[in-house]
């Protein structure tokens, strides 16, 4: 086999790994969201605030982690905007998801204009795990990447745990399930459902704030370019399970590294139409994971997009 | 602690008061995110209402952009109300274009003008509507998630547009640039104020449009086999109603509406095909469709409404350096207070303390 | 006399009101430990209203609660828990998609973080032995019985300590064998100090279980007595505040010929579950069908089937002789099918929409209604005003949403819009559901009325009395298919009882 074919697929994997990262974030904290019957459709706007507000922290503060952290803090609260307008006072959670989505494009394009294309001096840098990363084949696509990548390993195994074997889970999945009953069971429906928001708004914040403070460490308008609406559809196709999330994400990771690959390959095939490669796969993605959803029964928690009221008669 | 109770009716002045205070609290998210920005927010509003109603031309600019949002809202108050969620506009006002623009490029260049731009206007209909019955589709026969579906067709249109515009379609003399080559005179939709203005004919298409879906809603069968559908599926089934064919009819008119809106605009205002075609239109009728409580008639005010804080957000990204942004974080917080206080039309609410016991 | 170490739970003056009633007027109701004690009182008395301010679900306007002693604030359902109360409601507060062992420890504040299956199944399975009974810990509440599921809800509430168990209306949906089972179990706790509230309106068990009951009329208090020293007949008069319950006149009248057959039917469920397995049925003009069983073993999707709102995948459907297997409800309305859902604001109305565009859901197509593609909407306008008159409606504005009117009008302008224009087949399901009294009669007179006219009734019911009262003959449903038809004039109840529980087979 040639050799330096085998190293190039490598490459093409690591970049799977870490496309697939900025996406993995974000559904990771719909599947969180959602399971709570909350649905939030303002995951792009969420991505680009974590964005801009993430690359900010690090530029003005040299330390691209405080970057990431800010870009957390300031998507959650985004997130509880949309907590509030659905769960307290109930509204059309399909719209106000859409309305978070204009907001996160209006806000970071009116205070990221003067940022535009400047550059982070300092970005997040791989840090290869030791021992691990020696592995062939594996060891580069999976251990040399940096810190936020392993963070979401882990947070896939901690939020499965969490969900599946835990109190917590239980009571999330309940929440989502069946509300009135998760109430009549002491089950603090409203806070569940606002804590599972918010933590969704910080991942999709993570997820944006990984592109500017790592991937590429600059500001542009719109950076992320879709990849909150990819990720609202991996939800369906993660099935509501964290550890599907992580599959989906790399898939789609490298979907698009792919067709990065390809495009600087400088192959015949049209840019225009690689770059609609990840689009085109999410929407036949989603149809076929519906009909799954729909033929096995499993997955959709059942009161997703309905609020909650108590007292009403 | 909140405390809602539920009502039988909502009062009218609820209904008038809860957009009107939405509007100013909009305007008030959009002065503090400014004022961060040390940017003077009176100073702003004061050049966006000039912008938009300081003169015969600059007014006659924001209906131009008020046009393809009265199209396109008439076509969302309709879907919605089925609870259809149909955020694609941007994507069926761009194959709306593309389609009504190939034959101002490609069709016979001896026809008739007026039967040439039938045809375009037509050709651009279909073009959206059949982008919008996609999705209607998935919708109705696998229950695929209308929002995420129309969503993604909005990326693959706008990429299929780059695709024609760095490939065949592009113009040999455009030096590189993703530009058609201009319209020919023929392929022109009429404009009807003397120049500079560049309000047309599309105007009355819009007014119509609105007119018609006003009564379809009101009036007709379909609009009440809709409504019932929109409040009561298993209501509609029990009554007869043919679910799937009601949700793909109003969605190929939404659908068609917002196409018509994309070629109209192209061949009217721009007069050429390129990137650029202005296609966010698509989610600023969302929100100019939600304002006017789905009322077709009353989305036409608020589409010239919305239409100025566009007209305007241009002129001061021009003359003050205010990026444009400011009007998505003005529409969103607009949006956001409207969906909030839809909870007073439903409830009573009230701010009740703790009882000691 | 009664000392106050005896009393485990006082509610005085609770008064809770609702847009338009008061559900309670200053309610007193006093529980002793160790007791059973039947709250009594008919739909709408304000018995479930009462419960739920117990259980913290409702907070009262007016009134205290005092339990064992000690004046308590009752928040919310996790309070009443602290205070050892637990409430088992008529709809099961349980999650579907969850296990047994799940649905007993949520919101469990004295589990620990990481679930311990094994332990939890343990005392799930102790419980239950102690009460004599089984139940799978590991089973997904939507792979067990309704009986079943009421048996968790009950190992829930002991799991969690409730010294008070509130059992809403908790027969309504078992077998009479099934009933007599439960109240071993309920006997069993009270033998182990635990007190017991037992709501009804079903005048028999109350009299069977309890030891005593207190009454409940239109939100008002009617008074505790001893179940030892009262009769059925006074308990009645107390309910209902008139002495006799009504008798339904009926003629006898000639069977018809037949109007609707059922052959074989086969049908899935919302959940992919085979629901009618190869099912028949035949109704005769002039004939009212009582379809009786236990909730869920397919009546829902038969009287879609009919209704044309369910595809059947096996099995032929005929009225008068006419295939109509899988047509369109629109087909079925002309064929002078007709349908009373048991939802009436989920299927048969649709809430936001006027009375007159309710009116008008089943006839707009028709001629007399429309203009080309629009709607005559004066047409349609005294088509309504004709039902409102001569049904009687009370309708306080035609263009306001029908979700204002009372539920016992909403009925009849159900029954008026479906019955209205020469109907041949009337299918009814739970037509009397949430009803008071008078509306209760006016339904089934209405179901009368139409059988002597020779319209062919499929009156689908959970309430065994009900059928009874109109029925002329009863068909027992279990399990997607009629185990027994027998004639209601000499019905056995226990034989009934017996085939609703699928212990009984035998076709007649």
């Amino acid at each position: 086999m040639n050799p330096t074919f085998g190293s190039i697929l490598i490459k093409v994997f690591a970049g799977a790994v870490e496309s697939g990262t900025i996406l993995l974030l974000p559904t990771l904290g719909e599947v969180l969201t959602e399971r709570s019957g909350v649905l939030n459709l303002g995951l792009e706007g969420l991505m680009l605030i974590g964005a801009f507000f993430g690359f900010l922290g690090a530029m003005k503060t040299g330390n691209p982690y405080v970057g990431l952290l800010l870009g957390m803090v300031a998507a959650a609260a985004a997130a509880a905007i949309h907590a509030f307008i659905c769960v307290t006072l109930r509204g059309n959670q399909t719209v106000t998801g859409l309305a978070l989505s204009i907001f996160g494009a209006g806000l970071t394009s009116f205070y990221g204009d003067s940022w535009v294309s400047q550059r982070l001096t300092i970005a997040i840098k791989p840090m290869a795990v030791p021992v691990l990363s020696q592995i062939p084949v594996l060891g580069p696509i999976f251990f040399s990447q940096d810190l936020i990548v392993y963070a979401a390993y882990i947070l896939v195994a901690i939020f499965w745990f969490l969900l599946f074997k835990t109190k917590v889970g239980v009571n999330l999945r309940a929440v989502g399930e069946n509300a009135k009953a998760a109430d009549a069971m002491g089950v603090n429906v409203v806070g569940t459902r606002y804590f599972w928001t918010i933590l969704g708004g910080a991942l999709a914040g993570a997820g944006g704030a990984y592109i500017t403070c790592c991937i590429h460490p600059y500001w542009l308008n719109g950076i992320t370019s879709g990849k909150g609406w990819i990720a609202v559809a991996l939800v369906v196709f993660a099935m509501w399970n964290p550890f599907n999330a992580l599959v989906g994400g790399f898939l789609f990771g490298s979907i698009e590294a792919l067709q990065l690959q390809l495009q600087a390959a400088g192959t015949y095939i049209n840019s225009a139409l690689l770059s609609m490669l990840p689009y085109i796969t999410t929407f036949v993605v989603i149809i076929v994971a519906t009909v799954i959803v729909r033929v096995r029964h499993v997955g959709t928690p059942k009161e997703l997009g309905i609020p909650y009221a108590r007292e009403e008669k | 602690m909140l405390r809602f109770e539920k009502r039988d009716k909502t009062p009218v002045r609820l209904r008038v008061l809860v957009p009107i205070c939405s509007v100013l609290l909009g305007l008030f998210v959009g002065s503090v995110v400014m004022l961060f920005a040390r940017v003077n927010p009176l100073r702003v509003y004061g050049a966006v209402v000039k912008g938009a109603f300081g003169s015969a031309y600059t007014f006659s600019e924001t209906l131009v952009i008020a046009v393809p949002l009265i199209l396109i809202s008439a076509g969302l108050c309709l879907v919605y109300r089925m609870k259809f969620f149909n955020i694609g506009a941007k994507g069926q006002y761009i194959m709306g274009a593309i389609c009504g623009s190939y034959l101002a490029l490609f069709g016979p260049a001896t026809m008739p003008r007026p039967l040439l731009l039938t045809l375009m206007m037509v050709l651009g209909t279909i073009g959206g509507a059949l982008w919008a019955i996609i999705p209607a589709l998935l919708k109705a026969y696998w229950n695929v998630n209308e929002v995420i579906a129309t969503l993604l067709l909005n990326y693959i249109a706008s990429y299929i547009l780059w695709y024609l515009m760095y490939g065949t379609w592009r113009d040999q003399r455009s030096h590189g640039f993703p530009l058609s080559k201009s319209f020919a005179l023929n392929a022109q939709l009429p404009r009807i104020l003397p120049a500079p203005s560049r309000l047309h004919i599309g105007l009355f298409f819009g007014l119509v449009a609105a007119g018609i879906v006003w009564i379809i809603i009101r009036k007709t069968r379909f609009g009440y086999e809709g409504r019932v559908l929109g409040e009561n599926e298993r209501a509609a089934r029990y009554a007869g109603i043919n679910v799937f064919k009601t949700i793909i009819i109003a969605a190929a008119i939404s659908g068609g509406l917002a196409g018509l809106a994309g070629i109209a605009h192209t061949s009217a205002v721009l007069r050429i095909l390129q990137l650029e075609i202005n296609s966010d239109y698509g989610y600023t009728a969302i929100i100019a469709a939600w304002l006017a409580g789905l009322d077709p008639l009353v989305a036409v005010g608020v589409s010239v409404l919305l239409a100025a804080l566009e007209a305007g957000g241009y002129q001061i990204q021009i003359v003050m350096r205010v990026p444009f942004g400011i009007v998505g974080v003005i529409e969103s917080a607009i949006l956001f207070c409207l969906l909030a206080g839809e909870i007073v039309t439903h409830y009573r609410v009230s701010l009740t303390r703790r009882l000691t016991a | 006399m009664e000392g106050q170490e005896q009393l485990m739970l006082v509610m005085n003056n609770i008064t809770k009101r609702f847009p338009g009633i008061m559900a309670n007027n200053h309610v007193n109701f006093a529980l002793r430990k160790g007791e059973i004690h039947a709250l009594l009182g008919e739909n709408g008395a304000g018995k479930s209203t009462l419960m739920n301010v117990l259980d913290g679900i409702y907070y009262p306007d007016e009134g205290e609660i005092v339990i064992e002693g000690d004046r308590v604030d009752l928040r919310s359902p996790l309070d009443s828990m602290k205070h050892g109360i637990g409430m088992i409601h008529q709809h099961f507060m349980l999650v579907d998609s969850l296990s047994v062992i799940e649905n007993v420890i949520l919101g469990l504040e004295s589990q620990g973080f990481y679930i311990n299956k094994k332990s939890v199944a343990g005392r799930i399975k102790a419980i239950a032995t102690k009460y004599n009974f089984r139940v799978d810990p590991y089973a997904k509440i939507w792979q067990l019985s309704v009986g079943e599921q009421q048996r968790v809800e009950i190992i829930k509430t002991l799991f969690k300590g409730a010294r008070i168990l509130i059992l809403d209306e908790p027969t309504s949906v078992l077998t009479p064998q099934e009933s007599e089972e439960l109240f071993g179990i309920l006997r069993e706790m009270k033998s182990e100090g635990k007190s017991i509230i037992f709501i009804s309106h079903k005048l028999g068990e109350v009299m069977s279980v309890s030891d005593r009951i207190t009454v409940l009329r239109k939100g008002r208090l009617m008074g505790t007595v001893d179940t030892a020293s009262i009769t059925e007949r006074e308990l009645a008069k107390m309910m209902i505040g008139r002495d006799v319950l009504f008798r339904l006149e009926r003629g006898d009248i000639e069977q018809g010929r037949e109007v609707l057959r059922v052959e074989d039917a086969q049908a899935y469920n919302d959940r992919g579950i085979m629901a009618l397995d190869k099912l028949s049925i035949a109704v005769h003009g002039g004939e009212i069908v009582g379809v009786a069983g236990v909730a869920g073993n397919g009546q829902v999707e038969l009287a879609e089937c009919i209704t044309g709102l369910r595809h059947l995948v096996g099995g032929h459907i005929t009225v008068e002789g006419i295939d109509v297997t899988n047509a369109s409800p629109c087909t079925l309305v002309s064929a002078g099918v007709n349908y009373i859902p048991a939802d009436r604001l989920g299927v048969g109305l649709v809430p936001n929409l006027s009375t007159v565009e309710n009116a008008m859901l089943r006839k707009y197509k028709q001629k007399s209604m429309r203009r080309g593609t629009f709607i005559d909407y004066g047409a349609a306008c005294a088509y309504a005003d004709g039902l409102i008159e001569k049904f009687d409606i009370a309708v306080p504005l035609k263009n306001a949403p029908v979700k204002v009117l009372s539920g016992g009008n909403m009925q009849k302008l159900l029954l008026a819009r479906e019955i209205d224009e020469n109907p041949r087949l009337l299918i009814a399901e739970h037509p009397t559901r949430g009803l008071d009294v008078g509306a209760t009669e006016f339904v089934r007179k209405t179901l009368l009325e139409q059988r002597d006219h020779g319209v062919a009734v499929l009156l689908i019911s959970e309430d065994l009395d009900e059928i009874l009262m109109v029925a002329d003959r009863i068909a027992v449903m279990y399990e997607g298919r009629i185990v027994g038809i027998v004639d209601a004039h000499h019905a056995d109840i226990a034989q009934i009882g017996l085939m609703m529980a699928g212990a009984v087979g035998a076709k007649t």
